[in-house]
């Protein structure tokens, strides 16, 4: 959730019970102000009729007393509340009443005057219209301001985001700006400490695996090359069968070599250069590169295809699908048989092959051991793909001796 | 045919050297970048074998200078790094080839006669050994002036074999002629032996003489005799 998002929801999750509060509260306001100024208006009136009453020993003509009880005295004046039945449109309307009492000719009369109050429905009705035009005003308000302040105080925020997501392993470091921030400097400083020890741990490690594969190679091209003169010449050599040996030992520490030095570069991220790619064609490809030693082996080969298009590194797509054919021609058996399923959504390649005892899933494993002692490093590489990539794969084994690679793309 | 090599393992340099002086060549060499640089300006070579990694500089440096000097020359770029980038940016400053360490001796010599060919407009592009002619610009084959029909992979095995009569090719290296770093195919199959023995059938099905021999436990070799 976008910080100024989560800013707003906050906000708002806070305004409610304030708003609440605020009712209540302009609630009891208003009707308080209301009793207030009807008592005062109603003690006035009295004042008015009793001093009247004095002057003149009688009520004036227009006084608006409601009723005149006779022989009842109160000692001070009551205020008292009531309701009266409104017959324009048939409703209880709340009224106040002031009973007080005069002395009228040596009796004690009691007068009652009324004023209308304000009722309640009516106030609560005023105290939500207020509260919401201002929550309204108050929320505009709140808008503006944490809108401003997402612009101007986390801009400096933002641009580090945008830097750190556009920063790439082998480009320059970001220059992150100055800020009036503390905060934000001390993250930025902190940062670029950070990526220029990453970057420096990156490039270290490129190089070494650079170096040291340029080394190991060349050292071993020296090895094969002088083993293979020897091999020409059995007169002068020393027994074949160790020449043979130390050949096919430097043949094979080669290969391996180079896997890990692709499976170190898969790893960091130097296949960085995504396109469209028809894995349709990506996996004909390999069939037509394999298709003599299919053939050799009369394996029959059977393709179900979908349209299947994937953003992915093209060397990496072809290095992906050569390991899993060539996977599916090597550890067949003669007059096997390989399906591949291609779907959208997912790559599975099934092909007979020996029986196999053990967890399929280590197949996996980058020092999974083959029948030969080989190591399954070809599978490795096609799994650091797959992480790569976010596809999930899988190695089920049936009991027919299938073995099953699933590779199920996923939406990323 | 005049070739210049550029590699600072001075080991591997004699190796290659011995090779390809073998195979007649007339070679000069050099150990690094500043030694090459001044021969470059010197002379002129029909081929130049370089290192991409030298000390001094940049066999892709090296790349650029000969292609200035004289851009008929043929270039072949040995790395060790099989690295994308470097193999991209050598055959677009005009490398005519690209080959990894380590690399059999076979092979060089196998890629260097067929750049020969592919630069030799005007000569032939027939390679004939007994009474079988490779055409390998048109990649046909007639043996006792009949054609037989080779697979993809057939041809390559044969041709890698003209190229390098008399020597012995090792399964590992056929393997790696023809499947490049897929090599490893051939660890679980006798596949070569299957191609060999195709080719054998399709050969003396025409009454040609069987001509590539098993040396036993290595490899095969093309016998010269």
């Amino acid at each position: 959730m976008k910080l100024i998002k989560r800013t707003y929801i906050f906000t708002a999750k806070w305004l409610l019970p304030v708003m609440i509060v605020g009712c209540i509260f302009c609630f009891y306001m208003i009707e308080y102000i209301s009793y207030e100024e009807t008592d005062e208006f109603l003690t006035y009136e009295m004042q008015r009729l009793v001093k009247y009453h004095n002057e003149f020993n009688e009520l004036p003509e227009f006084h608006q007393v409601t009723h005149i009880f006779p022989d009842i005295r109160f000692e001070n004046p009551v205020f008292k509340d009531t309701l009266i039945l409104e017959t324009g449109d048939n409703e209880m309307v709340p009224y106040r009443e002031l009973y007080f009492s005069i002395n009228h000719r040596g009796n004690y009369q009691t007068l009652v005057i009324r004023h209308l109050l304000l009722g309640r429905d009516d106030i609560a009705e005023g105290t939500f219209m207020i509260i919401i035009g201002l929550m309204l005003l108050v929320a505009f308000s709140l808008f503006i301001i944490v809108n401003y302040m997402a612009g101007k105080i986390w801009y400096p925020f933002y641009k580090t985001l945008d830097k750190l997501v556009k920063f790439k392993m082998n480009g320059p470091l970001p220059d992150f700006p100055t800020t009036s921030i503390d905060e934000f400097n001390s993250l930025n400083k902190i940062l670029s400490v950070l990526l220029k020890k990453v970057g420096d741990e990156y490039r270290y490690n490129k190089e070494f695996s650079e170096n040291t594969s340029h080394e190991l190679q060349t050292h071993l091209a020296v090895i094969r090359a002088c083993t293979e003169k020897l091999l020409n010449n059995p007169d002068k050599a020393p027994p074949i069968d160790e020449l043979q040996k130390i050949y096919v030992a430097s043949t094979k520490l080669s290969q391996v070599q180079k896997s890990f030095f692709l499976l170190s570069k898969i790893n960091n991220r130097e296949y960085n250069n995504p396109i469209e790619i028809d894995l349709r064609k990506t996996v004909v490809q390999a069939l037509d590169f394999f298709d003599e030693a299919i053939a050799i082996r009369a394996i029959k080969v059977e393709s179900r295809f979908e349209p299947c298009t994937l953003s992915m590194d093209p060397g990496l797509a072809e290095i992906l699908i050569n390991n899993l054919v060539k996977n599916a021609v090597k550890h067949n058996i003669d007059n096997g048989d390989i399906v591949i399923t291609l779907s959208p959504s997912a790559l599975i390649i099934e092909n007979s092959g020996l029986p196999f005892v053990g967890n399929a899933e280590t197949m996996l494993e980058r020092f999974a051991k083959g029948k030969n002692g080989n190591i399954g490093i070809g599978l490795a590489i096609v799994k650091q793909i797959c992480e790569l990539y976010g596809f999930r794969i899988s190695y089920i084994l049936s009991e027919q001796a299938k073995h099953q690679i699933r590779i199920s793309f996923g939406i990323n | 045919m005049k070739l210049l090599i550029v590699e600072d393992n001075l080991k591997l340099l004699d190796a290659i050297t011995e090779t390809l002086v073998e195979e007649k060549f007339l070679c000069e060499t050099s150990g690094n970048y500043l030694d090459a640089e001044g021969k470059i300006y010197l002379y002129r070579y029909d081929i130049m074998v370089v290192d991409i990694n030298l000390p001094g500089g940049s066999g892709l440096d090296l790349l650029r200078e000969v292609k200035a000097q004289n851009p008929e020359t043929g270039i072949i770029v040995i790395s060790a790094r099989n690295s994308l980038d470097n193999k991209l940016e050598g055959f677009e400053l005009g490398a005519d080839d690209y080959i990894t360490k380590p690399f059999d001796m076979a092979e060089l010599v196998a890629r260097i006669k067929s750049l020969i060919r592919r630069r030799n407009f005007r000569g032939t592009r027939v390679v004939s050994f007994g009474d079988i002619s490779i055409d390998t610009t048109k990649r046909g084959v007639t043996a006792n002036n009949q054609n037989i029909d080779l697979t993809k992979s057939e041809f390559d095995i044969l041709l890698f074999f003209f190229s390098n009569p008399g020597r012995v090719l090792t399964r590992e290296s056929i393997a790696e002629h023809i499947w490049g770093d897929n090599m490893d195919l051939a660890d679980s199959f006798d596949f070569i032996y299957s191609h060999i023995k195709n080719i054998r059938k399709k050969i003396t099905s025409n009454g040609c003489n069987d001509l590539i021999k098993a040396v036993y436990g290595i490899g095969y070799r093309l016998n010269i005799n």
